[in-house]
């Protein structure tokens, strides 16, 4: 890093990825115990009428293709693991949206005995979108200010760290 | 000097790269408006291509971590080859010898190969189903496809593709061969897995299809030859069929045509299911081909 030849190449190589990154997010979505209704909203916001293709994002099959995880709904006992697993088959670098109010904080499940809680109580999430369920406007609003985010410095200012750890990955009884 | 030229980049590297890039994108673009969207900006798969370069490559447990890694390249570099010997741009191939039409028609299958070998290489059940489905639909379009391009081989007495090319030049033979054509033409859209013969990469069945496990740098590398095949392809019809590419305007607004046509019928169709893929291929394409081919010969061996 010395050179100042190569740090010159190694900034304009930087700019280009995240250049990349910005243009051009696929995203996977996953319901870890939603009612379905911000799902729907989610379709609503990939058909022709809202058209995510025109700022790149593709919806992808595969977590290992995808750059950003859609999650919605309270994450359950029962999902937690399986959203883990998504997450962790996901390649860097990887953001996260929570969408919808359930997302959030859990929203009408809080407190339920099968539920444990935001989808931020168990993977790092990048992004909120509130709303019951938020409107296509509110997700692509949310997407933008995300990928916004990405410009100022690569990584986008994460609101909360939840201890992803092995001891999350056992069953807390 | 003129050999490395070719082969690194005008039309063997960065050239058919990046117009590789611009096919796939005016598909998308094209493809997109019929769905009545805006659609993807212009330079959307080149950020596709360099975000998922930069990108992390999870090489999964259970695989042979070697092959994974090495067949995209070989994938690449297959389609790579292939646009050695075709007419791209309207120029001159650069390479030519006699029979490199069957040299380059199985380069293009090298890449559809390598998908189903990397699909059958991992522990993923989707990337099984999808390879298994990758080769099946190969084996279903590969004699129509061959067939097809053979047509004009024929007539021009060569298997040399400028020679070819050349007589082509002088005769549209989508006039005097139309089974061909299309078929070449439904046979270039099964080996580029796009709707409706995506039965192998059926994101809403199987994930993605073979390349399910593939992130990063093995996916570019795939994305990447998928477009150059694109063009090749393209290439061939429109110099074999639609009466030459001789110039560079003439390449454009051929090849173009061809993709608008391509796209309307994307958009047109559904999804096939793999049996019905090779039903249609077995079942009809293949069969007028024959037919097709027995009158080219008893016309060229009997009557004229």
């Amino acid at each position: 890093m010395n050179n100042p030849l190569e740090h010159t190449w190694q900034s304009v190589m930087d700019q280009l990825k995240t250049w990349a990154r910005i243009n051009s997010p696929w995203a996977i979505h996953f319901n870890s115990g939603s009612c379905n209704g911000c799902d729907i909203e989610i379709l609503a916001t990939l058909t022709p009428r809202y058209d995510m293709e025109r700022f790149g994002v593709k919806l992808q099959g595969s977590p290992r293709h995808a750059d950003i995880l859609i999650c919605t709904g309270p994450v359950t006992r029962q999902a937690r693991e399986r959203l883990i697993r998504i997450y962790e088959q996901m390649p860097e670098p990887k953001f996260v949206v929570a969408v919808g109010s359930c997302a959030l904080t859990g929203g009408a499940f809080q407190g339920c005995y099968n539920v444990m809680g935001g989808i931020d109580q168990v993977i790092p999430v990048d992004a909120y979108i509130p709303g019951c369920p938020p409107r296509p406007e509110a997700i692509i609003d949310g997407l933008v200010k995300l990928l916004g985010s990405l410009k100022a410095d690569g990584a986008p200012e994460r609101a909360s760290e939840p201890p992803l750890a092995a001891s999350v990955l056992e069953p807390s009884s | 000097m003129s050999a490395v030229f070719a082969l690194v980049i005008f039309p063997g590297g960065v050239f058919i790269l990046l117009a590789g890039m611009l096919y796939e994108w005016v598909d998308r673009k094209l493809v997109a408006r019929f769905q009545n969207r805006v659609g993807p900006r212009w330079f959307q798969p080149l950020a596709d291509t360099v975000k998922l370069l930069a990108k992390e490559e999870v090489v999964p447990d259970g695989v042979n971590a070697q092959l994974f890694v090495v067949l995209p390249v070989i994938a690449l570099a297959g389609a790579l080859t292939a646009v050695l010997y075709v007419p791209v741009f309207g120029l001159a191939p650069s390479f030519s010898f006699s029979g490199d039409l069957i040299v380059t028609i199985y380069m293009l299958s090298l890449l559809t190969l390598c998908m189903g070998l990397a699909g059958a290489n991992t522990l993923n059940r989707f990337s099984l189903l999808g390879a298994t489905r990758t080769l099946t639909q190969l084996f279903s379009y590969e004699a129509p496809f061959l067939l097809a391009l053979l047509g004009p081989a024929i007539v021009a007495g060569s298997w040399r593709i400028s020679t070819i090319a050349d007589y082509a030049a002088g005769h549209w033979l989508i006039l005097t061969q139309p089974i061909g054509f299309a078929v070449a033409l439904i046979g270039l859209m099964g080996k580029l897995e796009l709707p409706p013969f995506d039965a192998p990469e059926a994101e809403t069945e199987i994930v993605a299809g073979a390349l399910t496990e593939y992130s990063g740098r093995g996916l570019a590398l795939f994305h990447l030859g998928k477009g150059v095949e694109l063009v090749v392809g393209l290439t061939l019809v429109a110099a074999f069929y639609l009466g030459g590419v001789t110039n560079p305007l003439w390449f454009a607004v051929k090849t173009l045509a061809l993709l608008v046509g391509l796209a309307g019928v994307q958009t047109l169709l559904t999804r096939l299911r793999i049996d019905q893929t090779v039903g249609l291929w077995w079942r009809y394409g293949a069969l007028l081909v024959l037919v097709q081919f027995l009158a080219l010969i008893l016309w060229e061996g009997v009557i004229a």
